[in-house]
């Protein structure tokens, strides 16, 4: 059984300094979006996306690289099912907005961009690296970002560090289009199944996946979840309710399927918009940027596909995947002030900062390798209702089972 | 026992917890000082396993110190 203390914490810094800092970063945000709006106003609808995104993740406590981790490490599958909570929302929300994007199967043609991508054995290789080095580093691409915003300094080393294994994908990429991917085949499966049987399919699959989890946990003993009471305010006024529902949902962290399940929502919203979220896409640009300035420029890339392609660095600044990863880092910053629970969070450890590092690389290079992390590549790519989605998914979990045996002996 | 584990990256908080409750002997309380909000989820659970309860309390923003006992031992004095 759990109980939270409620007790006083330590004021020692006067409430209204507080107020200010919560109002600034507030501010700072809303300034972003109307000096971004200024250039572009869909720019400024994917930093509302950014900010969300961010906001969602630091309040849910959301980890990709916990999800798989800690199925081998801990025998908890809590992330896991809140990812397959959204992954069904997002697949129910994609397969009717790709309906209305490509309502005729018959012409061939995959939806504009829908988290396809060739199928084979390159997935698996990225996989198999991004999962060992979202393990090592302690987190993914999407996580090392919303973590930067929450003071996590061993998350801007791992950060560091895919931009060192994407400058390796830009160096290697064409031969890897070149020699394999161009040659191999995109699986997509409304034309064989049509949308019904896709959607039954895929949300089958899910259900199957919670199942498989359900036993994972079993295997553990104590099988219920244990939820830490919250602090109840019986409130009798409306005020002291409207108080109550604020701090749950800026003070008290968010149950992690609720943030899944939101996740999946936006997924779908941005979707709508314009395209599914894609992470490592926009961090691939930073890192050809500091090619650049270093006097190292890739060469032009060829074979462009998904979402989360590398491609050519557009020459401007001011991308929608800047948008989304810059509002990322704002909207976790900002969800953590807002909650009292932003600090500087320093490792201690030498190891930890090489450890951070060496992942970040893993991730760089495997995500790269694969066209998507564990967003771009598995989040919105089962949604999608392609294969390489799963494929994927299950090469992060071999990746995972194999970073949790590295970590278990860096203690 | 004190297990101090702020700036650990994750799951060094949710490891080194388990590992305490594991080595802890008799009676013996665990008083877990993290910074990892994460931690605040996963290592109840992990507490309930073994068997052990679990009391959070923050001590400073974005800081929490989880008070780990075994059913039969005291309950953690305030």
């Amino acid at each position: 059984m759990t109980t939270i203390a409620t007790g006083q914490t330590q004021q020692a810094v006067p409430d209204l300094r507080r107020v200010v800092t919560r109002a600034l970063v507030v501010a700072l945000l809303i300034v972003i979006g109307l000096a971004v709006a200024g250039v572009d106003p869909r720019l400024a609808v994917f930093w509302v996306f950014g900010v969300t995104f961010g906001f969602i993740l630091q309040r849910s406590r959301f980890c990709f690289a916990s999800a798989f981790r800690d199925l081998f490490l801990l025998r908890d599958g809590r992330m896991m099912k809140a990812i397959l909570g959204g992954l069904a929302v997002a697949t129910i929300g994609f397969a009717l907005v790709q309906y209305n994007l490509t309502p005729n199967l018959a012409g061939g043609r995959l939806p504009f961009n829908a988290g396809v991508v060739p199928l084979g054995l390159h997935l698996l290789l990225g996989g198999v690296l991004f999962g060992v080095g979202m393990v090592v580093a302690g987190g993914c691409t999407t996580g090392s970002l919303y973590r930067i915003g929450e003071g996590y300094v061993g998350s801007m080393v791992a950060v560091g560090g895919m931009l060192v294994g994407l400058a390796f994908i830009h160096f290697t990429w064409n031969w890897w289009w070149d020699t394999y991917i161009s040659h191999l085949p995109v699986v997509w499966l409304p034309p064989s199944l049509g949308w019904g049987g896709t959607m039954a399919l895929v949300l089958l699959a899910l259900a199957g996946a919670a199942v498989f989890i359900m036993w994972v946990e079993s295997r553990a003993g104590a099988f219920a979840i244990v939820r830490p009471a919250s602090p109840r305010q019986s409130a009798a006024d409306f005020r002291g309710k409207l108080r109550s529902l604020l701090r749950s949902v800026f003070v008290q962290g968010w149950p992690a399927i609720v943030g899944g399940v939101a996740l999946g929502g936006l997924n779908v919203m941005i979707y709508l918009f314009e395209r599914p979220l894609g992470v490592i896409n926009e961090v691939g640009r930073w890192s050809e940027g500091v090619l650049n300035l270093v006097g190292l420029p890739p060469p032009p890339h060829v074979g462009g596909v998904g979402p989360c392609a590398i491609t050519d660095a557009p020459p401007t600044l001011l991308t929608w995947g800047l948008m989304i990863n810059g509002g990322i880092i704002l909207g976790s910053f900002a969800a953590s002030v807002l909650a009292g629970e932003f600090r500087l969070r320093v490792p201690r450890q030498g190891r930890r900062y090489g450890q951070s590092f060496v992942g970040g690389i893993l991730m760089g290079y495997g995500g790269g390798l694969a066209a998507g992390c564990t967003v771009g590549g598995f989040f919105s790519a089962i949604p999608s209702l392609g294969v390489n989605g799963w494929f994927f998914g299950a090469s992060l979990a071999v990746g995972a089972l194999l970073g949790v045996q590295i970590i278990r002996r860096i203690s | 026992m004190k297990v101090d584990v702020r700036g650990e990256i994750c799951p060094y908080p949710q490891i080194k917890a388990v590992e305490a409750m594991q080595k802890a002997k008799g009676g013996e309380t665990v008083e877990l000082i993290t910074d990892h909000p994460p931690s605040l989820e996963t290592v109840p659970t992990q507490a309930a396993r073994l068997g052990w309860t679990a009391t959070i309390q923050e001590t400073r923003p974005g800081e929490w110190c989880i008070h780990l006992a075994r059913p039969t031992s005291q309950a953690p004095a305030k």
